[in-house]
Order: structure tokens, then sequence, then C-alpha cells
């Protein structure tokens, strides 16, 4: 496999007059899982939303593999491997957990036997997904619309693969669990760019880590740095 | 008895001509959230191209229908490129403004080029057949069988194919559809070229029954936004149910209650529903 590059130099996104992000800097390598922390309205999402495509930077430089692709449109991205599993999921609610599966690897509809093996690899993660494939994805509990959210952006086989808050809104066991996943499909050699809030659990299981506030980068290092630094114990850790 | 079984087949055969224009009518909606108020006049130049072909070239009647898909699936991305994309960013009376100005030119268009007069047009099944005793006029079976048809065709598209299914995940989540990697251009393009291979089907069934006129798409337009807002804005089946519901209910409304309410018998029933149910029949869920 190509050693992957992502870099984002001097990024600043605006909502209308509303600056939400300004001089981002963030460089993600090949096999790393990689944390944003930030509280509500710190800036995870826009984040990920001008990876993705989403929103336009009003400054600055997304690079992929050398190549410049701040400004392309988002499904050019997900064919490049830059993947993002939303927050609020974003599923498809009235077509089944596998019709919502299939769709996420739209981009390879043409290898019909590439898509069979990424959908027994997603239900061999989630085995719960295969359990109910024939059920709609809207009628499934918040866990399993996350677990569907995931694997649906598996099917596209990322290189990138960028995770909005996976853990928001699980009851407690179930967060342990998606955590354990998160950090299998990054040892199973997927590059990883997730966002929380849930710090502790994140940086157990991240390389390094990034401390987004007001939409600005205040403090970077890796996930020990991170663990001991006062200030985030007391602000995302309350120890 | 023959009466009840004729007005039940002139109801289908209508009921099927407006499911038609209000399937590409309620596509067109569920992917832009906007009324193409056009529609109506798609479905008008479509009745044309058919009826141009088959006269002047003595092309066959299916294959003018043929034609007349792919001509008016062309006028419908025309349109969409032109007009709607455009205004894509704009606010939705923007765009209404531009679908008026779309039917306000084709309906000038066709007064131009074919003349204010009714045509007729005519088709291999103007004859009338008997069946069970009761004598039916071919060109309405016709109207049913290949409406069912094209519906058919239609359902396996949007269920079995990848592209076909990118038209409901957008309609479902949009930005989900762009993040599975759905091109929107591509899936906003495809539904209205669907919508227009839609209107021109219907047109071409419907004429041999009716007639060919610059105005002959309003009173059906009326109809199908009618259809759509009893169906639920947005649904497919709604649109195809209420499609039916509304031919049967002013065929026999017409017969049994009185001809001159026909037209007025989509509003009444419009009231009615809404009343009972003010989402419509199949109410896509907001997620
Ligand atoms: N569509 C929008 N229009 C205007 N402002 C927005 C929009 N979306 C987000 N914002 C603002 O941008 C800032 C960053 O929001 P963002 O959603 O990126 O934060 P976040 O870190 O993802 O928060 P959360 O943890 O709540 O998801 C916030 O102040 C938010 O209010
Ligand atoms: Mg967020």
């Amino acid at each position: 496999m190509s050693q992957l590059k992502f870099k984002i130099t001097d990024m600043s996104v605006n909502y209308g007059p509303f600056t939400a992000l300004q001089g981002i800097n963030i460089d993600v390598k090949q096999s790393e899982l990689v944390v944003l922390l930030g509280a509500n309205g710190a800036g995870k999402s826009t984040i990920f939303r001008a990876i993705s495509g989403l929103n336009k930077p009003s400054k600055g430089e997304i690079k992929f593999s050398e190549k410049k692709v701040n400004g392309m449109s988002p499904d050019k991205l997900v064919k490049l491997g830059i993947v993002q599993c939303a927050e609020g999921r974003k599923l498809f609610p009235e077509m089944t957990i596998s019709e919502n599966l299939r769709m996420g690897g739209f981009v390879h509809r043409k290898n019909k036997k590439e898509l069979k093996t990424m959908m027994e690899h997603v239900y061999e993660l989630f085995p719960i997904l295969k359990d109910k494939k024939d059920d709609h994805a809207g009628s499934m509990s918040g866990g399993q619309q996350q677990m569907l959210a995931i694997g649906r952006a598996l099917m596209s086989r990322p290189k990138l693969l960028m995770l909005d808050e996976p853990s928001l809104g699980l009851a407690p066991l179930i967060v342990k669990q998606m955590f354990e996943i998160i950090q299998r499909i990054n040892k199973e050699g997927t590059t990883i760019l997730l966002a929380e809030q849930n710090a502790s659990a994140a940086l157990k299981i991240a390389d390094r880590g990034y401390v987004i506030e007001n939409g600005q980068i205040v403090v970077t290092g890796s996930s020990d740095q991170l663990l001991n630094n006062e200030e985030i114990r007391k602000a995302y850790i309350g120890a | 008895m023959d009466l009840f079984l004729q007005q039940l087949l002139n109801g289908l055969s209508n009921g099927s001509v407006y499911s038609l224009v209000a399937l590409g009518l309620t596509m067109v909606f569920g992917i832009l959230h906007v009324p193409n108020f056009a529609h109506g006049a798609f479905y008008m130049i479509g009745a044309y191209v058919s009826l141009t072909i088959m006269s002047l070239f003595g092309i066959p009647y299916w294959i003018a229908m043929l034609i007349s898909m792919f001509a008016i699936a062309l006028l419908a991305v025309i349109s969409e490129r032109l007009i709607y994309h455009p205004l894509r960013n704009a606010a939705g009376l923007h765009q209404m403004m531009g679908a008026i100005g779309i039917l306000l030119f084709l309906v000038a268009f066709a007064q131009v080029v074919w003349g204010p007069n009714y045509q007729q047009m005519s088709s291999p099944y103007n004859g009338a057949i008997s069946i069970f005793g009761t004598t039916f006029t071919q060109q309405r079976i016709i109207v049913i069988i290949a409406t069912v048809i094209i519906m058919l065709i239609l359902h396996f598209f949007l269920t079995k194919t990848m592209i076909g299914s990118a038209i409901i995940a957008m309609a479902q989540n949009r930005e989900g559809a762009y993040l599975v990697g759905i091109n929107a251009n591509m899936v906003v393009m495809l539904t209205f070229a669907i919508s227009g291979i839609l209107a021109a089907a219907a047109a071409t069934l419907a004429s041999p029954i009716n007639l060919v006129f610059p105005g002959m798409g309003d009173l059906v337009i009326m109809k199908a936004f009618v259809i759509i807002i009893i169906g639920g804005m947005g649904s497919i089946p709604g649109a195809i149910i209420a499609g039916y519901l509304l031919g049967i209910v002013e065929s026999f409304g017409a017969t049994y209650i009185s001809g001159d309410y026909k037209d007025v018998i989509a509003f009444a029933l419009l009231v009615i529903i809404l009343t009972v149910k003010p989402t419509g029949l199949f109410t896509r869920r907001a997620y």
C-alpha cells in the first residue's frame, strides 16, 4: 500500500459572517489513529465537513498524498478514499440495513465481488447488522444506527476514515464496544481521524491528538502527553 | 353493471395517466424540494412530438412514443441545466418563478409551432373490444397495460440498480448521499430525465383519447399537484395510489353525481383527505 499523507495547512472556514475555524493545521500519516478533541461547538464537525467537501474553506489548503483536494466535490473525495461517518449518521432511513450498506459501496458499484467481500467484512465486525439486515435503518436503536453508519462508510474502502463522535448518545457498554471496533478497524490498516468529546476513551486508543477550542487548535501531542496534561485532564476528563 | 365496468375502466385509464404524470412530479420534488410547474408543459410538448413524428414521417405509434420519451427527457434535462441548476442556491421562490418561465415559454412555443387548434392523434387501437359483453375502447386498455409495464420498469430501476437507488438515497438523505460518493448533478439530471420520460409516455398514451392542444397540460398538472399532495409530497407509492384514486373517484363522480363537477372532484378529494390526514396518505418520515 502506498504511503498515505494527509495534511491541512492554515485552513479557515466561515459560516456566512461567522468564522468557525481559523488557522487549522492537521497532519495524519499512514495507519495512524488521530483524535480531535473539543467541546460542543468547538469546530470538530466543521473540520470534517470541510475535508469532505461539504463546506468550502475560505482559506488554506488540504492535501492528500501530495494532491490538493480542497474544492473537490464530495463524491470525488469519496472516490479518492476520503470518507466520513458523519454526525447524525445521515443514513437512508427507509432503506434496509443491507441496502444502506450496498449504497455505501456506490463508488465500487462496478465491482460486485469486492462489494460482497466488503459486506461480509462489515457483517463480521457488526454481527447485529447481519441479523437485522432486512430491517429499515430508521427503525433501529441509536447504537445499531451508529454501527450501520460506520459499516456504510467502510463499504467505500476508505483510505482515510473520519468518524464524527461515534460514541455520542450511546450506552456505556456500547461505547466500550464501539471504541474496540474502531481500534480494530485501525489495526486492520485504515487510517482514522476521530472526533470525540469522550477524551479518556478516545486517547486510550489514539496515537496522537489535537485539542480544539473556539475554532482553533490549542494543544497537540501524543496521547500520553495529552493524557498527562493538567489542563486537558481538567477540561475534558474531569479528574 | 355495464356502466359500472365502463366507468371503472375509464377511471383506471385516466388514473394511469395521472399517476405517470404525478410520479415524475413527485420524484423531482423529492430531490429538489421544488414544485416543477413546468411539468405539465413537458407533458404537452411530449404529445406534440409524438403527434408530429407520427403524422409527418408516418412513424408507428410505439416508436413515436419512444422518440418522444427521449426528446422530453432531453428537454427536461436542458431545463434543469439552464434554469434550475443556476438557481440551486437561491430561495425556493426563485426556482418557482423559473419553472413558470419555462411553462410560459413552452406553451407559447407550441402555439407558434403547432397553432392553437385542437388536434387528434390516431393510434392503432381506435376500435372497441367487448369483454364479458361490455364494450371498451381499446386505447383505454392499452393505457392501463402500458402504464403497469412502465411502472414495473421504473420500480426495477429504482430498487435493483445502484444508479436508480441513488435517486431514492438522495431523496432520503441528501448529505448522506454525497458522503457515499453519489454525484449530486448526475442524480438531479437523471431524475429530470425520468420525469420527462414519464410525462411523454403519459401524453402519448392519453392523447388518442383526449385531444392535443397547447393548454392540454394545465388541468393535468393541477391534478398531478393535487395527487402528490394527497399522496404525500415526494412519496412514490403515494403518487401511484392517489393517481388511481383520483381517476376512479372522478369517473364515478361524473357518472353518479354530475358530469359538470368532474374537474372539481379532484379538489373536493384534496380537501376531504387533508382534513382527515393533513400530511397526505404516505408521509415520508422526517429524519
Ligand atoms: N450551518 C451552520 N451555520 C452557522 N454556524 C454553524 C453551522 N454549523 C456549525 N456552526 C457553528 O460553528 C461552530 C462549530 O460547530 P461544529 O458543529 O463544527 O462544532 P463541533 O465541535 O462539531 O460540536 P459538537 O460536539 O456539538 O458536534 C459552532 O459555533 C456552531 O454554532
Ligand atoms: Mg460536531
